[in-house]
């Protein structure tokens, strides 16, 4: 709210510049953003939090300004001259809806002379941020900015009856609202009528038949009190959002209607000239009893965690209206820790009811500065998450790998998403999007790593590893899930040519390799051909934890089809791994590590170079040897792989190194000589496979 | 060897009869030395055959003049032959040695010349990869707290209205719901949202956990806004919550102006500007001297010196009625920080959406 320096000055007696000022109500709770000049003088950018309607009014800034400097607040005394003839003749009100208008006042002024506004009402409201409209209005909305009050002011003559009807709309009942749009009104409203038609609505906008124009003689000055639920679900419905339902909605005071209503009753006098009727017509059903709330030393020091004295406690208290009364035993005794203050509730602040909300108000002015701060020592042991350690391993490796890790926000395309969804998924769909684009909370982590990827190769970067932790989010019968998801995407050269090393294009191999190295923290993974459909059908894997079965995740080539649809001119390679049967493979293979000496006794390594059909597949090679039983076996590798030259077409050739190591003691040559000739008869007669001489 | 070489003869053989003649020959073979040591110098294989060839031990001219002129010398003449041999071994030696050096630091040049480095060549560098900005900084703001007994505690994104809003004293209707402008999920039953801040862990955790509390939630939270340079509809913070029967205002401050200290350097002072939160009282919005000019003024602080960090409170004590704890004997403070807009600010970071493009360029500059 803008917030005018010379206002202020009319209701206590400031003698701080306005720039001390400014910085003094931001450290008491009213935040001011900016202070500039303005013809109405310095102009203060406050910015007012929910809880503080009494503050969207210059009258209840002056209240914490008086509380800052510990300073009176004038009272506001508006002089009215009334005629003879009495406001309660001349009109009737009638509340048939109080459970959302708990009060509303009429005043009535006869002959005023609606002109432009004087230069200093329009120079005022201009610098508020309120355009000057006719003499008449500009004092209601004027009052507003001074009061913190609404208050709408119809032409008298064009009421029907004149009467005024507080009441809900009829289904169907129209009303062209002030700023020109015609509203089609429902159960819910709650208008102010006369006796045939709503003329406005209630604590949102007037309408345009009774509005006052250059024309009006006669007037209808309106100051009322508006549920703030109502007017927040009314204003909302409408799509209306005015400065009166924006005060109404966070709560008006309703003991402030009639002082505003004659506030405005004087400035209307003074500028537009005219009669005032005598009196008030104030309907005013259920005028809320008068409460205490209580204030003790024990919590104030309870949470607070230091004291604050008898005379900062009451004169804060005063200046903010509460008329504290110690009415403790010891009272009279300064300081007692036994203190407890007595204060009413003010109508103007609907958010203190409690005996915190009074500690609140004491502290911040007396100042958060003031408390002493203190580290509160732990009674417990911290703790990380859960799995935080398998995680801090897997991120390890991954960098190491040379994956640059991402974070994508999870929301997405929802036909993209689509895509890579695993069957059978019910994906969370989000019913008010911002965008097409982004209306679905995504059902896999690869569909983010594609876009991460998508984007990098329209903005130049051609060579990427990247990986994210995230997750993915499902409905299961209706109740939203989220599981963790590792995903790592590659593409372009896994190295780039040097002066040292030749360039080598990433490929399956690059990825299997990457995935073998993370799977090792978790005792090793299994693979098995085949991925989903998303997947290149040739190049596509899926993978468990070594000996536990249980499924960790899918690897391989982006197809084709998706790749070309995607428009990703290079090859694309994705994995995604659950991470929570990952991160208990991690903890159990870690709990399990064990130191294991290595044999004492040299190893020896023989080379056999191959020629397979095309087909036999290197684990067929291992399985064969395997199955020889040779204790004295420690490792079977593929050496070396080629086609063609000298291999003849549907072949190709594989040299296996296979290691031998005896805990026992070193080998002979003739125990090697059979173990040769024992591994090699096998794989002939197993495998058809011929050995070349190398 | 031919007959021709004087030293494979005696002196008498040669026809030396008198001490004059003896300094003749042995002048003659000096010279024929250095005449040869110059010519072969400049050849390594040549040099290492003159080597052998003077001072082998078996034929070399050396060894043959000792035996052949001094051994079979006549008495008169064998002490000069003495003194002359020695003059002529000297001189070969030092001569050998000399060149022996010159060669020795030639070859050593040349060969410092073709193995040395080019450091301005780069060595071979693994490719490596890196850690995500917002990650780091969620590592760090972790420890942090870590280290005073705060723990990590993690929750769902898509939560239920009530633990977002309503149990965190914000209920329908309410004026700060506009500013949490919110994802609603399609056909969930009960009604589910993407949570607009991570404080639902404080009712979940307070709901599972006796008091002392002290836990601290990052996440990722949702908010309807249309995104900008400075907002996106997704962003990460990190919840803070202490609970305990002597938890005050007190320990809030000194725990905030740790955090300040600890993330922003230890000279970062801290102020506590009133504000209002529906689920803390009194409740707070917690500045810092800026990083960058240490209070004095620039343009990251926009010339106030101060720069805001994240809002926090004392726990309201409507919440406690959520949760069955006893607002009489408990108290606590919670907070709310916004993990990118630290991060950001601590890095010179000035869009948001650079932070979640996730171009390779962007994550290369935070190794
Ligand atoms: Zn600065």
């Amino acid at each position: 709210m803008k917030v005018l320096y010379n206002v202020l000055t009319e209701f206590v007696d400031i003698k701080a510049a306005p720039a001390d000022l400014a910085s003094r109500l931001s450290l008491a709770g009213v935040a001011i953003d900016s202070v500039e000049d303005s013809a109405a003088g310095p102009v203060l950018d406050a910015e007012v939090t929910a809880n503080r309607p009494d503050c969207l009014g210059h009258y209840g800034i002056a209240r914490e300004v008086a509380a800052v400097y510990r300073m009176q607040l004038k009272p506001v005394q508006p002089k009215l001259k009334e005629v003879a003839d009495n406001a309660a003749d001349a009109t009737r009100v009638e509340i048939e809806s109080p459970d959302v208008c708990r009060r509303f006042t009429a005043r009535i002024l006869r002959g005023v002379k609606v002109q432009p506004s004087p230069d200093w009402l329009r120079e005022r409201l201009e610098a508020m941020g309120q355009k000057s409209i006719n003499n008449v209005v500009d004092v209601t909305n004027y009052v507003m900015f001074e009061l913190g009050q609404p208050l709408h002011a119809y032409d008298f003559d064009k009421l029907n009856e004149r009467r005024i009807a507080v009441r809900r709309a009829r289904p169907g009942e129209k009303l062209c609202t002030l700023d020109g749009a015609e509203r089609t009104l429902t159960r819910d409203m709650c208008v102010i009528a006369d006796a045939t038609r709503a003329i406005g609505i209630g604590g949102v906008m007037g309408g345009t038949d009774t509005e006052i124009s250059f024309s009006s003689h006669n007037i209808l000055l309106e100051a009322a009190w508006f549920d703030p639920i109502y007017v927040r679900r009314t204003a909302k419905a409408l799509g209306l959002r005015t400065e009166a339902s924006y005060r109404f909605e966070r709560g008006a005071d309703p003991e402030m209607a009639e002082l505003a209503s004659r506030r405005a009753a004087e400035l209307i006098q003074q500028v537009a000239g005219g009669e005032l009727l005598s009196g008030v017509v104030d309907v005013y059903p259920s005028r809320e009893p008068e409460k205490k709330i209580q204030l003790a030393r024990k919590e104030i020091l309870r949470v607070m965690g230091a004291d604050i004295p008898d005379r900062g406690v009451e004169e804060i208290l005063s200046a903010l209206g509460f008329h504290p009364t110690r009415v403790d035993a010891n009272r009279g005794s300064d300081g007692s820790l036994a203190a407890v203050w007595e204060c009413k509730q003010v109508s103007w602040r609907r958010d203190v009811t409690r005996g915190i909300d009074l500690i609140e108000e004491v502290a911040r002015h007396y100042g958060y500065d003031k408390f002493p701060p203190r580290l509160p020592p732990a009674k417990k042991p911290a703790h990380r998450l859960p799995h935080a350690e398998a995680q801090d391993r897997l991120v390890e490796r991954a960098i190491a790998l040379g994956y640059h890790e991402i974070v994508e926000i999870p929301i997405a395309d929802t036909q993209r998403d689509a895509l890579f969804r695993e069957e059978g998924i019910q994906p969370a769909v989000i019913g008010n999007p911002l965008a097409e684009d982004a209306s679905i909370m995504r059902s896999s982590g690869i569909v983010s790593m594609v876009r991460a990827i998508e984007w990098n190769l329209n903005h130049g970067n051609r060579d990427l590893r990247l990986f994210e932790f995230g997750k993915r989010y499902e409905l299961r019968d209706g109740a939203p899930v989220e599981s963790a998801v590792l995903t790592l995407g590659a593409t372009g050269l896994a190295r780039e040519k040097t002066i040292y090393e030749t360039a080598r294009e990433f490929g399956f191999a690059e990825l299997k390799g990457a995935l073998d190295q993370i799977g090792e923290l978790a005792g090793g993974l299994e693979w098995q051909a085949g991925g989903p459909p998303w997947l290149s059908a040739a190049r596509s894997a899926h993978f468990s934890a070594k000996n536990k079965g249980e499924q960790l995740g899918v690897a391989g080539q982006l197809s084709r089809r998706l790749a070309e649809q995607l428009k990703l001119r290079q090859e694309v390679y994705l994995a995604e791994l659950k991470l929570e049967p990952l991160y208990t493979c991690i903890e159990a293979t870690r709990a399990a590590l064990r130191f294991v000496p290595w044999p004492r006794y040299p190893a020896v390594e023989r080379d056999f170079s191959l020629v397979l059909a095309d087909g036999v597949t290197f684990a067929q090679v291992e399985q064969t040897i395997r199955a020889l039983a040779i204790a004295e076996i420690q490792s079977i590798e593929a050496a070396d792989l080629f086609r063609g030259g000298q291999i003849p077409a549907g072949k190709y050739s594989l040299m296996i190194r296979v290691k031998f190591q005896s805990s026992q003691g070193t080998l002979t040559d003739s125990q090697l000589a059979e173990f040769s000739s024992r591994t090699v008869t096998a794989l002939e007669q197993k495998l058809d496979a011929t050995l070349r001489a190398s | 060897m031919t007959t021709s070489d004087p030293t494979a003869q005696t002196l008498e053989q040669l026809g030396v009869k008198t001490l004059e003649a003896v300094g003749e020959k042995f002048a003659e073979l000096r010279q024929r030395f250095d005449d040869q040591s110059s010519l072969h110098f400049s050849n390594r294989e040549n040099w290492q055959v003159f080597l052998v060839k003077w001072t082998g031990r078996k034929s070399g001219v050396l060894s043959q003049i000792t035996n052949n002129w001094l051994k079979m010398a006549s008495p008169e003449l064998k002490p000069v032959v003495g003194q002359e041999l020695n003059k002529l071994k000297a001189h070969v030696e030092s001569i050998i040695a000399e060149r022996q050096r010159a060669i020795e630091a030639a070859s050593e040049q040349s060969a410092a010349a073709r193995d040395k480095i080019d450091l301005s060549l780069p060595g071979i560098e693994r490719s490596f990869g890196t850690r995500h900005l917002i990650r780091q900084t969620f590592e760090e703001l972790q420890q942090i707290f870590i280290a005073i007994g705060f723990s990590v505690v993690q929750g769902p994104e898509i939560e239920t209205p009530y633990y977002n809003f309503e149990a965190l004293n914000i209920p329908e209707h309410h004026p700060a719901r506009d500013n949490m402008d919110t994802f609603y999920i399609e056909g969930v039953r009960n009604s589910h949202l993407l949570r607009t801040h991570t404080s639902p862990m404080q009712i979940r955790t307070m709901e599972k956990e006796k008091p002392p509390v002290r836990i601290v939630v990052p996440g990722k939270v949702y908010r309807r806004d249309n995104p900008d340079a400075t907002h996106g509809y997704m962003f990460h913070q990190i919840e803070g919550l202490a609970v305990d029967t002597d938890i005050t205002f007190c320990d809030f401050k000194g725990t905030v102006e740790y955090f300040a200290r600890e993330f922003l350097g230890p000279k970062t002072k801290t102020r506590l500007r009133p504000s209002y939160f529906p689920f803390t009282e009194p409740s707070a919005e917690v500045d810092a001297t800026c990083h960058v000019c240490g209070g004095k003024g620039c343009r990251v602080c926009k010339f106030s010196g101060w720069i805001e960090l994240f809002g926090a409170g004392m726990v309201n004590p409507a919440v406690y009625g959520f949760v069955k704890y006893d607002p009489e004997r408990l108290s606590g403070f919670a907070f709310g920080m916004g993990v990118d807009r630290l991060a950001m600010m601590k890095y010179g970071v000035t869009e948001v959406p650079l932070l979640f493009q996730n171009d390779l360029r962007f994550l290369r500059q935070f190794p």
